[in-house]
């Protein structure tokens, strides 16, 4: 029987990775991730979940490892910050990266966090991130070869840049990384991971971020896909909040062939704030798949969603979130607002908001619309004399508003709509608003 | 300057305008008024190029050219202007992006080079003092959280940027307050003009008080009914339309 014909390959590929890794320091729960994965196995569309994500094509080719590679790709995003961190095919480069301008910062390899006190890391592994329904995470913490290992221990003035990029001349290759982010109380960090790369092989990505914000910590974390079009990343985001910790989160979705971001978030104690803010862009072929959970566990905690899904082309975006308010909490308060913008008539969107409450005293709202650009803007900039095709994407542009304002760092909101124009017509005119 | 020969249109499947014939020369001001529904708006909606509203019949010259065969922003751009009834309120693009573009676009339709950013702004600024708008405007969502009023005033501030050959003003009197209505009558009359013609859709006499017209025409039924001189106006306040409808009939 060939590959192409073994439905279960990757699955079986694996296990085989599996099974070939050389041991280290944490692997009973490494062993204890990949048997509850192989009991589950790949997702299909039975899953509530992933219902609209179809993997039977990906689930059908085995995988090897990324190898070890030294290229490291230029990120758009580079002008952020002085001395970006690259992790080359789930490997940090250098292996020993640091960044020495900051000592409220101290970073280290998670290979290197490993060895050192692998119990402490194990215990820092299981996580809320791994529901059935999200097995990536699962499969990551079996398989991630590294990653970073991220302390921030005071107010770190400049943000940090980890640029991730899949580098390989094979199309089987998979690349599992993860790294952790520990802002300890009262300090505060900005952190930007960029995901790029491809090089026109159809490579898999299984990525993990864990973010950890301990009482009054307050941090602005970025996850910006800009894989190339052949690319399918599975990228897992568990956000975990104490007392009066303040997060704000971007997920921002410009690449890849198939993305599925997750972000899970559970806020812990009284006073936790959480702002997410995900920018969902179909454009070609491309599948994007953005599923939120956010868990309110404790009295006195906000979170605030705002996606924007724009789909053209025939690509389709979908953007599940999920609000869970505690019983036995008091005041909780959360606003879901998801709007999608469909600019052809064979893309596709699915926007499905969803609320779980559990207690009495909550202020929850949400509300979901797709459409069309609205014609009665359109006619009134085209009366005022301003070309079709610049009216149309000065409206596409419009509709990102929101969004786009609630970047704090202008380097990146500037670096992020410069790309986000690349893939909008009328960028001249664009450009020329800013 | 605009010539509309038996102009016929519907509306979602519906005949709205039944032949309309109004011509407009250079310099002039014209008042069209007529009951709820009778087709003013959708007139002055068909003359500015609204595409979902569907020509049947007649012809539109401006300036010699065919306006109907025109889209709606190189119309905008050979200097023809819609005051909305209803302007539209657009989040995200901001007002004084709009009325930069909007100069811009016509500037270089007319061969011209970009306005200045220095020129531009100074400007604008002069054209808010004259029309009592607050500078806050220019950083705010084109209309957003605009009053009627201020949304009235910032169609007339748009009109005086763009200084347009052929200015239709649908209802811009409707929603006004006594003050507003003077400050947008003030804006309107500093634009007449012997290049320059006006026309002026409302429902009131009112508006005419402050802005006179040359001519004043009565629709309804989707075709002009009567056409006159200001005295028309004045009787229609006091007459009511339906003598004329009667008149029409016997």
């Amino acid at each position: 029987m060939s590959a192409a014909r073994d439905k279960d390959a990757a699955l079986r590929s694996f296990e085989a990775a599996w099974h070939a890794r050389p041991g280290d320091g944490i692997a009973a729960t490494r062993a204890e991730a990949m048997r509850r994965f192989l009991a589950l196995g790949l997702p299909s569309p039975r899953d509530e979940s992933w219902r609209h994500t179809n993997l039977r094509a990906l689930a059908g080719r085995p995988f090897a490892d990324a190898e070890p590679a030294t290229p490291m790709r230029a990120s758009w995003l580079a002008g952020i910050c002085a001395a970006p961190i690259a992790i080359v095919n789930g490997r940090p480069l250098p292996a020993a990266p640091a960044r020495t301008d900051d000592p409220a910062l101290s970073i280290e390899s998670l290979r290197a966090s490993i060895d050192r006190d692998p119990a402490s890391l194990a215990a820092r592994l299981g996580s809320i991130g791994e529901t059935e329904s999200e097995r990536w995470a699962l499969l990551n913490r079996a398989l991630f070869v590294d990653g970073l290992h991220v302390r921030v221990t005071g107010r770190v003035a400049a943000p940090l840049l980890i640029v991730h990029s899949a580098e390989t001349a094979r199309d089987d290759a998979a690349v599992h990384s993860r790294v952790i982010v520990d802002v300890a109380a009262g300090a505060q960090a900005t952190i930007v991971e960029h995901h790029l790369g491809g090089d026109g092989h159809a490579t898999l990505v299984n990525h993990t971020t864990q973010l950890h914000l301990a009482p009054g910590a307050s941090a602005e974390h970025y996850r910006v896909f800009s894989s190339d079009a052949h690319t399918t990343h599975f990228d897992a985001l568990e956000i975990t909040q104490a007392a009066d910790s303040r997060c704000r989160q971007f997920t921002i979705a410009l690449g890849g062939a198939l993305l599925r971001a997750n972000l899970s978030g559970r806020l812990d104690a009284a006073g936790a704030e959480h702002d997410s803010y995900s920018l969902l862009v179909g454009h070609g072929a491309r599948q994007v798949d953005c599923v939120n959970a956010i868990v309110h566990a404790a009295s006195r905690t906000t979170s605030r969603q705002t996606a924007r899904a724009l789909a053209a082309g025939t690509s389709r975006v979908v953007f599940n979130s999920r609000v869970r308010v505690e019983a036995g909490t008091a005041g909780a308060q959360s606003n879901q607002s998801c709007r999608g913008l469909l600019l052809s008539p064979t893309a596709e969107i699915d926007t499905r908001p969803q609320l779980e409450i559990l207690a009495d005293d909550v202020k929850c709202a949400h509300g979901a619309t797709t459409g069309r650009l609205d014609p009665n803007m359109l006619f009134y900039l085209l009366a005022r004399g301003i070309d079709r095709a610049a009216a149309q994407t000065l409206l596409i542009y419009a509709f990102l508003d929101d969004l786009l304002t609630g970047m704090s760092i202008p380097g990146a909101r500037h670096a992020i709509e410069e790309a986000l124009i690349a893939e909008l017509p009328g960028a001249d005119l664009l450009r020329a608003y800013r | 300057m605009l010539k509309i020969s038996q102009l016929r249109a519907n509306v979602v499947g519906r005949n709205i305008l039944k032949g309309v014939d109004l011509e407009i020369g250079a310099g002039e001001v014209h008042a069209i008024m007529g009951p709820n529904g009778s087709g003013k708006s959708t007139l002055v909606q068909v003359l500015a190029g609204r595409e979902d509203y569907e020509i049947t019949g007649g012809s539109v010259s401006f300036d010699g050219a065919d306006l109907l065969a025109m889209p709606p922003e190189e119309r905008a751009r050979a200097g023809l202007f819609l005051g909305f009834q209803y302007p539209v309120e657009i989040p995200g693009v901001n007002n004084a992006y709009l009325l930069k573009a909007a100069l811009n676009a016509k500037r270089k339709a007319a061969g011209l080079a970009e306005v200045d950013a220095y020129e531009f702004l100074s400007l604008i600024k002069a054209k808010m003092k004259f029309m009592g708008m607050d500078e806050s405007f220019l950083s705010r969502g084109v209309n957003e959280g605009f009053s009627g009023g201020e949304k009235k005033r910032n169609e007339i501030l748009q009109m005086l940027v763009l200084e347009p050959r052929l200015a239709l003003l649908d209802e811009t009197d409707s929603g006004l307050d006594i003050d507003a209505l003077k400050v947008v009558a003030k804006g309107v009359n500093s634009l007449r003009a012997a290049e320059r013609s006006i026309v002026l859709v409302t429902h009131y006499q009112r508006l005419l008080d402050y802005v006179e017209p040359d001519r004043v025409h009565v629709f309804a039924d989707g075709r002009i009914l009567k056409s006159g001189d200001k005295t028309l106006a004045h009787e229609l306040e006091a007459r009511g339309y339906d003598w004329l409808r009667e008149e029409r009939v016997a």
